[in-house]
């Protein structure tokens, strides 16, 4: 760290400042206008919601799909809110506010290790405004997702690791938050040979290193043995009669265990595949949304990678800063089942990377060099020419701010939610997405029976008990074109059948709304002479 | 009612949950702080000699083991005219008498003066007393005491005289290590106690100025012994005692730990021995916290650490009786997921404690050049749990003793095991 007080300290303190408004400008602006509501930012705030109000990590079966400390955290934040859920307008908007707390720390702690592992503050703010400006990452990091919560986590145990000082509370503390991580968002564990070797590097020529690799491992391994052993109390640790089967899975109980096996053998094709997941939402999510973060971020990863293995001494913080981005890329692209926004935890460390090699490249140049470059940079990447970040050509091919700081979209998803409540009884049995349940359910009066399609689909409770998987038992149904779509995708099995024939066969449409690509309808069923 | 049993149970596991914490902190303590380590090593260089000694050497049926003792002490690497010897026994003792003055003769004999028997034939007959009837024939500028046992290091004067050169201290502990780890099943468990007590926990005391001294290797300055009046003659733990009474007068101690330094002693041969030295501890301290001295501490602080450090024995009877609830209560109490989860916290505080005791294991091993095998390591996994239900039976019976008004010493026996080990090696060698 810079000497306090000197000029170098107020320059530090000074750009440190500059890093952490702009992310909380361009995280904040139109924050709850832009992107509209998803239905995982709905699912989180659902279960944030089951937390508080019915003391379960769901209001449906928990079946250890994800571990629960996410939604534990937003429920324990929205707990001491004035208003709770509506203390911004809507369950979603409480959360996206979290959100953007987390990003602002984010900043702070990505600056800081950019500065630690680079002793540039060219590098830090460069991986700082990647970080902040970049559309792809301001899209998904606006939105209340548990990978936001798990960078979070990972930053905080990276800040930690690269303290100068040795302390073993330090390092028990980094553990603690990398053990957090992982029961926020299981895909922490790919970054866990990374944070040791980090941790061997920092004290391995220390007096204290058995203790500080001990209690960083111990303080990790805490938070995991806490989620396994409330699967265990609940006896919901292994399947019954340990059962594996993936062609006929246990039906009496959920289990973690399996649920963890499912995943791992779960697979739609890697890098090598040119239809699977990986390219689907690099070409067709990511790289529209911004080209140049995961172009030159990658490029910035490789080029880092082959020099730290070049040389490990001399250029060890490359080598930490081009493996935590790796780590997480073979995650991406060995070929799991992944969804559109699991990009989020690699975006910190390619900003990072573009960072630390734009200060290797401009090397020993003269410092007002480097402050032109910067400014250089920042204002080429912010115009269409450029990057595109702030403005950019829009469909009419005219100059405008970005999507992101200019569309309204989530005022069409609240004018849904007011016809509903002026035009659908709440007795009524409702089939929706996830982005309006906790809008339904936690506003006097309750839809008590309004339920997601994933859960009138997949858990027994909701699809045999209280819809018996027939159409007759639906009275309206509120959704979106990308429910439409959801729901067809899901029904491999058939088990969304029932509420598409709903839909398709008896069904009139009583409400819709479209702009752009996105159209809102609602449904009613129609039950007599059917 | 099963409501309030749910919260009391989750309260006391919040609460042991804390204490566990704060214990694990203090015996990593000096691993924690990079600068304490430093700052508490034993000099690199030593100064010129000028402090003088007089080293009281305690002995009650230390047949065995006192000439060897005697004969450490005055073979250190210090200028004889500044050392005075003083073997103290009551006079029944008479083997031990015969024995060391057998010694001093042979020392006289050698032209080595200073080396005096002390008799005494009033009560108590107990280590403090002894120490008091020492102090009246002590001579030098500083005085310290070692046991009948110990192991002393050639150049623990030299050390002592540089800190109380370079830090105008009237107090300074040294260490004190336990080293055969080997011979018991309790064995490695009590000798890391005292390798964290005096490497780690005691620096921890010392920052904050309320400091149970040890029994040995600890160095005054014979003028403050002569302010507070010497060692109390009815407390089991009398060294803990002073060193709160020290802390209560102001008097600045100062704790010195270098592994190469450490005065080296032995587990008790017996379980019963070690019970009965346990015993004695706890009661010793539990004597201290009733007598109140803490009370008078300059800060809060202090008054907040020593009332903690005194109140110790009864946490551990409690933890005693907790762990034999506790697994009642495993098979035969159906709690709630939340209170479940809460209970398991101090579970995971003393999972990480036999870590630190195994991370400790190396690190102990590694400064006294031994070898920590896995077998050692399994042992100690093994003895854990047993290890701290005599502990907390100790700590009940420490209870018991003081309600009941039993207040002798139980003194523990000496065979000299860790010499018959470092002759074993140095013959080996």
């Amino acid at each position: 760290m810079p000497r306090k007080g000197g000029l170098n300290d107020s320059w530090h303190k000074a750009l440190l400042a500059v890093s952490m408004v702009s992310g909380l400008v361009t995280h904040a602006y139109h924050l709850f206008l832009y992107p509209l509501y998803t239905t995982d930012e709905g699912i989180y705030m659902q279960q944030a919601w089951s937390i508080l109000r019915e003391a379960k990590l769901s209001p449906y079966t928990y079946f250890y799909d994800h571990a629960p400390a996410g939604w534990l955290m937003i429920a324990t934040y929205v707990a001491v809110l004035p208003m709770q859920f509506q203390t911004f307008g809507n369950a979603i908007n409480a959360g996206r506010v979290l959100m953007l707390v987390a990003h602002v720390c984010n900043v702070f702690f990505l600056f800081q290790i950019a500065y630690r592992l680079s002793h540039s503050h060219l590098a830090a703010f460069v991986a700082c405004f990647f970080f902040n400006f970049s559309p792809l990452a301001v899209f998904y990091q606006r939105e209340v997702l548990l990978d936001n919560l798990m960078v979070f986590w990972v930053l905080l145990s990276v800040y930690l690791l690269t303290r100068d000082e040795r302390r073993i509370v330090t390092a028990m503390l980094s553990g603690l938050s990398y053990g957090l991580a992982m029961i926020t968002k299981e895909n922490a564990i790919f970054f866990a040979p990374v944070l040791l070797s980090l941790l061997y590097r920092q004290v391995q020529a220390s007096r204290n290193r058995r203790f500080a690799l001990s209690y960083w491992s111990f303080a990790a391994w805490g938070p995991v043995s806490i989620y396994t052993l409330y699967a265990s109390l609940k006896n919901e640790l292994v399947p019954s009669r340990f059962n594996f089967s993936l062609s006929s899975p246990p039906a009496d109980h959920v289990a973690l265990l399996y649920t963890v096996w499912w995943q791992l053998n779960r697979n739609q094709g890697g890098i090598f595949d040119p239809h699977s997941l990986f390219w689907r939402f690099s070409l067709g999510a990511w790289l529209p949304k911004d080209h140049l973060i995961l172009v030159v971020g990658s490029a910035a990863m490789l080029i880092a990678l082959l020099i730290g293995l070049r040389n490990r001494e001399k250029h060890a913080n490359l080598l930490v800063a081009s493996s935590l981005a790796a780590s997480y890329s073979l995650y991406l692209i060995r070929g799991s089942v992944m969804l559109e926004f699991y990009v989020i935890p690699l975006l910190p460390f390619l900003a990072l990377n573009i960072g630390l090699m734009l200060d290797h490249l401009l090397g020993a140049t003269p410092a007002a060099l480097r402050v032109v470059s910067t400014v250089l940079l920042v204002a080429v990447l912010s115009v269409p020419a450029g990057g595109g970040y702030v403005y950019t050509h829009n469909d009419k091919g005219q100059v405008a701010p970005q999507d992101l700081y200019n569309v309204p979209q989530t005022p069409m998803q609240e004018e849904e939610i007011a016809y509903v409540r002026q035009h659908i009884p709440t007795s009524a049995r409702i089939i929706m997405d996830d982005d309006v349940w906790v809008e339904l359910h936690d506003q006097s009066p309750p839809y008590r029976y309004a339920h997601s399609h994933w859960k009138a689909a997949g858990d027994p409770a909701v699809r045999d008990r209280l819809f018996q998987k027939d159409w007759q038992n639906i009275d309206y149904i509120v959704m979106s074109n990308k429910m439409r779509a959801a729901m067809e995708q899901n029904n491999g099995d058939g088990n969304e059948g029932w509420m598409l024939d709903a839909i398709d066969n008896h069904s009139t449409r009583i409400w819709t709304l479209k702009r752009g690509d996105v159209e809102l309808d609602v449904y009613k069923i129609e039950h007599g002479g059917s | 009612m099963t409501d309030l049993l749910y919260v009391i149970l989750a309260v006391i596991s919040i609460l042991l949950a804390v204490q566990g914490g704060y214990t694990l902190y203090l015996m990593i303590y000096t691993w924690d702080q990079p600068d304490v380590h430093e700052r508490t090593k034993a000099p690199d260089r030593f100064v010129e000699p000028s402090l003088s000694f007089t080293v009281m050497l305690p002995a009650r049926h230390e047949e065995e083991v006192i000439q060897t003792t005697i004969g450490r002490v005055v073979g250190a690497n210090y200028p004889a005219e500044l050392l005075q010897v003083l073997v103290i026994c009551s006079a029944d003792d008479t083997g031990t008498i015969s024995k060391a003055e057998e010694k001093v003769e042979e020392l006289r004999l050698q032209h080595r003066q200073g080396v005096d028997v002390v008799v005494f034939d009033d009560r108590p007959i107990n280590k403090p007393h002894a120490l008091n009837v020492a102090l009246r024939h002590a001579a030098k500028d500083v005085v310290t005491v070692f046991d009948a046992e110990d192991d002393v290091h050639p150049e623990i004067f030299n050390i002592v005289n540089t800190v109380m050169a370079e830090d105008p201290v009237s107090v300074v502990q040294s260490g004190v290590q336990l080293m055969n780890y080997r011979d018991r099943w309790y064995s490695p468990l009590n000798v890391l106690e005292y390798f964290f007590w005096f490497k780690s926990t005691l620096h921890f005391f010392a920052r904050y100025g309320a400091i149970p001294l040890g029994g040995n290797t600890v160095f005054f300055r014979r003028n403050v012994l002569q302010m507070i009046g010497g060692w109390d003659e009815y407390n089991l733990t009398e060294d803990a005692d002073i060193g709160i009474r020290l802390s209560s007068a102001g008097v600045a101690a100062r704790v010195v730990y270098d592994d190469r330094y450490v005065t080296r002693e032995e587990t008790p041969p017996t379980l019963g021995q070690f019970v009965k030295q346990r015993t004695r501890w706890s009661q010793g301290f539990l004597q201290t916290l009733l007598k109140g001295d803490w009370k008078h501490m300059p800060s809060r602080a202090q008054r907040l650490l020593a009332a903690y450090t005194l109140t110790f024995p009864i946490v551990q009877a409690a933890l005693g009786l907790y762990a034999v609830a506790a697994l009642i209560m495993m098979f035969e109490v159906k709690a709630p997921v939340l209170v479940a989860l809460i209970s398991y916290l101090p579970v995971f505080l003393l999972a990480s404690h036999f870590m630190t005791a195994a991370v400790g294991l190396r690190e102990f091993a590694e400064a006294h050049g031994l070898k920590a095998s896995w077998g050692v390591t399994l042992g100690m996994a093994l003895a854990w749990f047993p290890y701290q239900l005599l502990l907390a039976f100790a700590a009940l019976r420490a209870v018991a003793r003081l309600a009941f008004g039993i207040n002798n010493w139980e003194k523990t026996r000496h065979v000299g095991a860790h010499r018959e080990r470092r002759k074993a090696g140095e013959h080996a060698a």
